[in-house]
């Protein structure tokens, strides 16, 4: 007999976001499908539950009137279904495929990162999340979005707040605030540049959006999710490969030989930690999933960052970083039709060009021993600060 | 149903009969056949339901447009001319006793 959904009281949001990786060994274990009461989310844990609802739009939709991110961004494809989220999805898949990326993106990726390690090499120390991540993921958003004479520190606070306001289970007041605010700045940078792309297309977002001639409001939620996205998710997994990889100095120096192996690094490094740890999903019609009632109407969170350390895929290890585990698909991209459309974006810049051009140039990069790294979130999750030291150059 | 013959990666030949209404993709995973991960579910976004196709249904099939041959490039075993991504492929397009081989790996 399907059992009804276990709710879970005695967790608190301020522990998740301190380390949500204890919470969900526990509900994988008792409660893989579980009300968790302080976020009003029914919790899926285990990676097969993610897997089946993805594969099933018409009883999981992604679209929920309830949605925050609905709230904070606008109706954007991430939370359409169906023939309309594809052909919505269609006009941008050009923009962020493999082709272009490596013809258009990756060039312009390498310089950016040359540029930064050239500013950071003679410093000696620093944070390398607001030294080097943060500014690595904003220049290259720019571009990629299409809103390339936007201060890269403006897209910075603009990205924070949208995401603030999509992860505010909570719902305070103050993140609310910022993104209004946020909003105001980013739709202005959007109808300064459409008018310049509408003459002069490029392979820009915003230009392909133009290009299909699509409404205002639906330009603007999507540049807004692409913001979101396209900046914490490259910005956190930089910080996480890196951690990971100075946390383990046979990992390190193996990457350090051979910088093809920086795309093995960051695959693992965002199978280990998540970017996006959580992100939501409506039940249609009422279902069971591991033994587990699913009413119809209930909003549910599925677990990305649980999935991807579930002990039934990865073992007993999971919660270590090693690049050399067996490959096996992991569901820190998702999966179906929603499937992360940036993910060839950030394997390139990520993977290929800015963590690679960061240990060429800095050879003794090690974490500082006197400061140590911070972590942080459970809807996303990445460093928060990550200090280091290396040789001035 | 259409009859088609699907070579695993250990290089079991699997005889299945597959809905016309559905891709290969979609196909040779609900036959149960492992060797298609199909991480994007169909949306040509990831590589990882590639498949060789025999001469046959390469004759019988449009060609790749460009996007999936550029996704194509980006397949964990190398594309070759019989490479197709499995899920830009209709089952009614294909020749009947199309023979498809699968990769070694998909990631």
């Amino acid at each position: 007999m399907p059992r009804p959904m276990p709710v879970i009281d005695d967790v608190s949001l301020a522990e998740m976001y301190d380390d949500p990786y204890p919470v969900y060994a526990r509900l994988r274990r008792e409660a893989p499908v579980a009300w968790l009461a302080p976020a009003n989310i029914a919790l899926i844990t285990r990676f097969d539950d993610m897997i089946a609802i993805e594969r099933d739009e018409e009883t999981f939709p992604a679209n929920d009137p309830r949605s925050l991110q609905i709230r904070s961004m606008g109706h954007s494809l991430m939370r359409r279904d169906g023939a309309e989220h594809a052909a919505e999805r269609a006009v941008l898949v050009k923009s962020f495929s493999p082709p272009m990326v490596k013809s258009h993106w990756s060039p312009l990726f390498r310089e950016i990162a040359e540029e930064l390690v050239g500013e950071t090499a003679p410093k000696g120390q620093g944070d390398l999340f607001t030294e080097f991540a943060a500014p690595m993921a904003a220049r290259a958003l720019a571009q990629i979005i299409g809103i390339p004479e936007t201060d890269w520190q403006d897209l910075l606070w603009w990205s924070q707040a949208l995401i603030d306001a999509t992860g505010n289970y909570a719902d305070l007041p103050e993140p609310w605030e910022r993104c209004a605010r946020a909003s105001e700045g980013i739709d202005t940078a959007i109808d300064h540049h459409a008018a310049l792309w509408a003459k002069a297309p490029n392979p820009s977002a915003l230009s392909a959006m133009v290009a299909a001639d699509w409404p205002i409001e639906r330009i603007r939620a999507d540049i807004k999710v692409i913001i979101g996205g396209g900046l914490n998710e490259p910005r956190d997994s930089i910080g996480t490969v890196l951690l990971g990889l100075l946390s383990d100095p046979a990992q390190l120096e193996a990457v350090k030989a051979d910088p093809a192996l920086g795309r093995k690094a960051f695959e693992e490094a965002v199978r280990w930690v998540a970017p996006i740890g959580m992100y939501p999903r409506r039940v249609a019609k009422e279902t069971v999933l591991s033994d587990t009632v699913l009413p119809a109407g209930t909003a549910i969170g599925l677990s990305a960052a649980s999935a991807c350390r579930d002990e039934s895929h990865f073992g007993d290890s999971a919660g270590r970083f090693d690049m050399n585990r067996p490959k096996a698909q992991h569901l820190a991209f998702g999966s179906g039709p929603h499937f992360c459309l940036g993910t060839w974006m950030a394997r390139s810049m990520v993977g290929d060009v800015a963590v690679p051009a960061l240990l060429a140039r800095l050879p003794d990069l090690r974490l500082d021993p006197d400061n140590s790294p911070r972590m942080g979130g459970w809807v996303f999750r990445g460093p928060l600060f990550l200090p280091a030291r290396w040789s001035p150059k | 149903m259409t009859k088609l013959t699907v070579i695993t990666p250990t290089g079991e030949s699997r005889p299945m009969e597959a809905d016309p209404s559905t891709s290969l993709m979609e196909a040779i995973r609900d036959a149960g056949i492992d060797g298609i991960v199909a991480e994007c579910g169909g949306t040509a976004a990831c590589a990882t339901c590639h498949v060789f196709v025999d001469e046959a249904a390469q004759a019988a099939l449009d060609p790749a447009d460009e996007h999936e041959a550029g996704m194509l490039e980006f397949a964990a075993v190398e594309a070759t001319p019989a490479s197709r991504l499995s899920c830009q492929v209709r089952v009614s397009d294909l020749p009947e006793g199309a023979v498809v081989t699968l990769p070694e790996t998909q990631l």
